[in-house]
């Protein structure tokens, strides 16, 4: 397993229905990458707002970590993992 | 063979009489709760990445931190060292961690034990509850434990092993015997009969140094050690002797109390390379002091000690505590004392693989005596820390980088939470 960290805002569709957010999709490179599965999700309290950590599969089989910040409503992916 | 307490859903014999009384019914004896979350770092890692469940997880720098019940098969365990690790198990997947979000999913743990205990007492990655007197509210202890874990597989994906008994060590060793995802109960009637056979280094104060004391006695159960009179594990080990002739019996009298202040706050971590560099070693102090007392600021207390631990590349440590005039958590007044600790313990010509410190010894912030003269100063200083605070929780701990940690820049890969430690530890 290699961990490559990407660390950058990117835009992503997300289900916002009973009062938990759920990344649909996300958009890395001009290409859309649909989620087929969330992993884990986790929440560090320590900022003054929270950020809300996704564990996602994409279509790719890859796994990527996602950052929601409510601070300022930004989406970041933080790192890809890769086989291998 | 100890009496081994039964999983989950079977009353196990000794607690009958608890069982014979109404659920909702107060118990006249204790009932403390031992939650410990299944190899911690390891599940973590499996529930992030499903590729990884199934098949063998080590995380760790150096040395296994946590491995998979997979891993475990193979004879692997915490505190082995990578090479014999990867010797014993090629096929292992070895991942250097991630202290943030362990911290992340215990918390959760934790906030599910909160809101069942009024006193919860929380280590890395298992807490003691005290459930006395909580039957009206959730009914049977088990059937309340066996919802906890419910739900704290529900929220985190993880699983816990729960162990209940009248006191922290019972509770503690009923755990152990149904680990993993186990409950288990032990009821003060039937803690003779449990302990009796248990090894003699399951018994709560019995570490690798007594055990060999006792081994080379031939005392290798709880129960044989139950044989030895107080006075003489008294002149074998001291204090604790006393304390030892009670926990063979099944008698625990420690409470489960809220530490509201940590015993300590460490900081350390390893090189990515061996370095005998001043200004890395010191930028690396400066660092994780900076790190430490921010953590202190935050819980409102101040450390009286601090401790400096420093590992070499041949594996000889060097460990020295000293305190400071007056309790401080600002970060010059503490790395002066680091540095000047560094400077007389650092003598060996040889490269440092591992540096950490830690503060200890608190006392809340405002309670201590001030110093007269120094007061003023000591009071801009604190102001300035709680403004640099400020910035820090709303973009993060990297945005603000002091002196000698400058030299870290271009050599530690760094995130919204600072510089990327090699293997960064948590407050205890």
């Amino acid at each position: 397993m290699r961990q490559e960290p990407i660390d950058k805002p990117i835009a992503v569709r997300a289900d916002f229905r009973g009062g938990a957010v759920t990344p649909i999709a996300f958009r890395l490179r001009g290409r859309e990458h649909r989620v087929v599965r969330v992993n884990a999700r986790w929440v560090d309290r320590v900022p003054r707002h929270p950020h809300f950590y996704f564990s996602v599969t994409a279509e790719s089989g890859d796994v990527y970590q996602l950052q929601f910040q409510s601070a300022d409503l930004v989406w970041w992916l933080d790192s890809v993992t890769l086989e291998g | 063979m100890a009496t081994k307490p039964a999983r989950t859903g079977t009353p196990p014999p000794e607690a009958g009489a608890a069982h014979a009384t109404p659920a909702t019914a107060p118990s006249t004896e204790p009932i403390i709760l031992h939650v410990d979350i299944d190899a911690f770092f390891a599940s973590i890692e499996q529930r992030r990445d499903p590729r990884l469940r199934g098949r063998p997880v080590i995380v760790g720098t150096g040395v296994i931190a946590s491995c998979s019940y997979e891993a475990r098969r193979f004879g692997l365990k915490a505190g082995m060292t990578l090479p014999e690790a990867k010797r014993l198990c090629p096929q292992a997947v070895v991942l250097q961690g991630h202290a943030q979000i362990y911290r992340c999913f215990a918390e959760k743990v934790f906030t599910h034990c909160r809101d069942m205990a009024p006193a919860v007492e929380t280590f890395l990655d298992e807490t003691y509850c005290d459930l006395t007197g909580t039957e009206r509210l959730h009914g049977d202890p088990l059937e309340a434990a066996r919802r906890l874990k419910r739900a704290i597989l529900e929220s985190t994906g993880l699983t816990v092993t729960c162990g209940l008994g009248p006191n922290r060590m019972l509770a503690k060793l009923a755990g152990k015997a149904v680990k993993p995802d186990g409950l288990a109960r032990v009821t003060a009637a039937g803690a003779g009969a449990f302990m009796r056979d248990l090894p003699v280094e399951q018994v709560a104060g019995v570490g690798h140094a007594r055990a060999k004391t006792l081994r080379s006695m031939n005392v290798r159960t709880a129960g044989e050690l139950r044989v030895l009179p107080v006075e003489t594990l008294e002149r074998l080990f001291g204090a604790p002797g006393l304390l030892l002739h009670e926990r063979c019996r099944g008698r625990d009298t420690a409470v489960v109390s809220e530490r509201e202040v940590p015993l300590s706050i460490s900081r350390e971590t390893s090189f990515h390379r061996d370095t005998a560099d001043p200004r890395e070693i010191e930028g690396m102090f400066e660092y994780l002091a900076g790190r430490a007392c921010r953590t202190a600021r935050e819980l409102g207390i101040r450390p009286r000690t601090v401790a400096v631990r420093l590992r070499y590349a041949d594996g000889e440590s060097a460990e020295r505590a000293r305190s400071l005039p007056q309790p401080s958590d600002t970060d010059p007044v503490v790395l002066a004392l680091v540095l000047d600790t560094l400077a007389r313990l650092f003598t060996r010509r040889v490269a440092l693989h591992q540096v950490g410190l830690a503060l200890s010894n608190f006392v809340r912030a405002g309670a201590e005596q001030g110093a007269l003269f120094e007061e003023r100063e000591a009071g801009r200083r604190a102001a300035l820390y709680r403004a640099f605070d400020g910035v820090r929780d709303s973009f993060g701990h990297g945005v603000i980088v002091s002196g000698r940690a400058l030299h870290l820049k271009g050599r530690l890969a760094e995130d919204e939470h600072g510089f990327v430690l090699r293997t960064p530890s948590l407050t205890r």
